[in-house]
């Protein structure tokens, strides 16, 4: 039957992505951006959307929902499948109250004047049926996807306006969008670049190598020393894994200790993130193993921690690059609320 | 007869708050006021929006805190907005009721949303410290320890009336272990909590709040050590003040109405409330949500523009 091999064909496709999820999350699988890994989940709630059985807009949501939360349990520290989830689902709703007819879509949220002037229960259980409600959502869904496509570009960009003539700029470990976006503005100008190697990984070495071949100078320097050389560093410009709500970040572990020597020294702290990074979720800590970097003796004598991730409060950060513009940390919370729901929040 | 009927509502105010001590001093406000709408006479919405300013200026000469304010300007923003729509009076008057209702059960359960909003911000182990007696963080409190999260409260004494000692009794009665410490002490007690959390009696539009005198100081000393100070409030203390300083709040809600009328010179008083710039505020848990301190003026700009 040709709905049975579907359904198949779909969870199979569902499973696979899953444990992808969960290897990269190990270390054992290839190691992908999370541009990628949201282009994927989008391309499969698309599918979903598409195959899947479903007569009305609660349904589908429920089916997005169950799926999201399954996704987002294989890997909990890769946000951008949680993101991507809502906002599909936010699309859901708004193409629901399109079809609907409804003009109040513009503001679905909570507030004063929504307390004080709506009459009558606004309860909305997204039952009704429309033929075009499938047609609708997949082509939102595909602008969606091309907008995934440009982030990076349009990042990259806006890097003239930020980046001067024989300025010494500092970044930490590998992060695909800062190395775009420095590379677009080396085109036009000379500038210097130092990376903190960011151990124990040490990505920051891939980063040098990488910026090294498209002839922009560039100094690799060990974590310990990022306070000793801010004194000469104009910018700093850092990627980040997750931005969160109050417009900290969730950054690979050193951009803390970064963020605060910047904020001595009071040199600007620009992130580039581009808008699926945006998560409401609250901070939780990741740890990774790095027991094999360590000699043997002193494995067995010591504890070693190794979190994955820093916290960096939002006084510390001065601008937010995204691909619609740059913003202050205090203003995500506002970007928040046009991308998300907030009956999404927890999926 | 004038008097009469704003005599009347204030009997009525007061017995709300007799009746039911655990009632924010808004929603009694808001209620009385929809009582004083329901029984108004007046033939022209003009009419009945001077006769509920005339009762709303009533209302804040009997209990002049900020909530009251806010809850009755509120009120004459709902009057405002639903006259708007419907020009035809008795048809307005009905609608105005029905609505008051439902909003009023809306507000009556928002102390309840940012209890639930609240109380995950609380760690197991964490140490709380707050301000005189807030029953918005009572709430909260109370949520956490349901959840069963272990920790424990200090709480100022709270001078001149002494309502930190209310506050601690109260948790105590649910087992929760509170310690009383002198509002002096707070830049002593401070290294040793985790966060803090103080409800307040009005937000202001810059993300500030106004709240019981000693809470300013608690903010800068908790900046000072790098606490998260957290403020919990229902959405209806939002009211429409920008004071850049102390002196700029005005002299109504710093002092107790009895004091206003009596007393000649007000520089000899001690005044009730201060307020918190939004620079000391970390976070500003509402029934709206979460928000920082600079969401706090987009709501307000939605209201009333």
């Amino acid at each position: 039957m040709p709905g049975a091999d579907k359904e198949t064909e779909l969870s199979e496709r569902i499973e696979a992505f899953l444990s992808e999820l969960k290897r990269c999350g190990s270390g054992a699988g290839s190691l992908r951006g999370s541009a990628e890994t949201a282009r994927e989940t989008t391309s499969l709630l698309r599918r979903i959307t598409a195959q899947a059985r479903w007569s009305n807009a609660g349904d589908l949501m429920e089916i997005i929902r169950k799926e999201g939360r399954r996704m987002t349990a294989g890997q909990p520290s890769e946000t951008t499948v949680g993101n991507m989830v809502r906002r599909v689902l936010k699309i859901i709703r708004e193409e629901y109250a399109r079809s609907r007819g409804s003009t109040e879509e513009a503001d679905q949220q909570e507030s004063l004047h929504k307390l004080l002037t709506s009459g009558g229960s606004s309860e909305d259980n997204f039952r009704q049926h429309f033929t075009h409600l499938k047609a609708n959502v997949i082509e939102a869904i595909n602008e969606l996807l091309t907008e995934l496509e440009g982030t990076t570009d349009n990042i990259s960009m806006q890097a003239l306006e930020h980046i001067h003539s024989n300025e010494v700029i500092m970044t930490i470990g590998r992060s695909r969008t800062v190395e775009a976006f420095l590379k677009d503005a080396a085109r036009k100008r000379k500038f210097h670049v130092i990376v903190a190697e960011c151990a124990p990984f040490c990505q920051g070495h891939e980063m040098a190598t990488s910026l090294s071949k498209e002839d922009i100078e560039t100094t690799v320097i060990p974590d310990a020393a990022i306070f000793a050389v801010m004194s000469r560093v104009n910018k700093v410009i850092i990627g980040t894994q997750t931005v969160l709500a109050n417009g900290g970040l969730r950054a690979v572990n050193g951009t803390h200790t970064l963020a605060l020597a910047a904020k001595h020294h009071s040199t600007p702290l620009i992130v580039c993130a581009p808008m699926f990074k945006l998560s409401p979720q609250r901070i939780q800590i990741f740890l990774r193993s790095f027991c094999f970097l360590l000699p043997g003796e002193i494995l067995s004598k010591v504890n070693a921690h190794c979190p994955v991730f820093d916290y960096v409060p939002p006084e510390l950060i001065t601008l937010f690059i995204s691909n619609i513009g740059g913003n202050a940390p205090s203003y995500i919370y506002r970007l928040m609320s046009e991308l998300y729901h907030p009956e999404d929040h927890e999926l | 007869m004038e008097k009469d009927t704003t005599q009347k509502l204030v009997e009525y105010f007061r017995a709300q708050i007799r009746e039911d001590p655990d009632v924010a001093s808004a929603v009694a406000a808001i209620r009385s006021l929809l009582e004083f709408l329901k029984r108004d006479q007046s033939e022209t919405i003009l009419g009945l929006r001077e006769n509920m300013t005339k009762a709303i200026q009533r209302l804040e000469e009997t209990d002049s805190s900020v909530a009251v304010s806010s809850g009755g300007e509120l009120f004459l923003r709902f009057i405002s907005l639903t006259s708007l729509e419907h020009p035809d009076l008795s048809q307005c008057k009905n609608v105005m009721i029905e609505r008051g209702e439902l909003f009023l059960k809306k507000i009556s359960l928002s102390r309840g949303k940012v209890g639930k909003l609240c109380h995950t911000f609380i760690k197991d182990g964490a140490k709380i410290l707050t301000h005189s007696s807030s029953r918005v963080v009572l709430k909260v409190l109370e949520n956490a320890a349901a959840d069963n999260k272990r920790f424990t409260v200090y709480v100022t004494e709270s001078q001149p009336d002494s309502a930190g000692k209310l506050m601690a009794q109260k948790l105590h009665n649910l087992n929760i272990p509170v310690t009383v410490v002198l509002d002096a002490a707070v830049g002593y007690i401070m290294e040793k909590v985790d966060l803090v959390i103080v409800g307040a009696e009005g937000v202001v539009e810059s993300g500030g709040v106004i709240n019981k005198i000693g809470t300013y100081q608690m903010a800068v000393c908790s900046k000072a050590h790098n606490k998260p100070f957290y403020v919990v409030a229902e959405s209806f203390k939002f009211v429409r003040l920008y004071p850049l300083n102390q002196q700029d709040v005005p002299d109504r809600f710093k002092y107790k109405a009895d004091i206003l009328k009596t007393v000649k010179d007000l520089n000899q008083e001690h005044p009730m409330i201060d307020y918190t710039p939004p620079s000391l505020i970390t976070l500003l848990f509402t029934d709206l949500g979460v928000l920082t301190p600079s969401a706090v003026s987009d709501e307000l700009i939605k209201l009333y523009l």
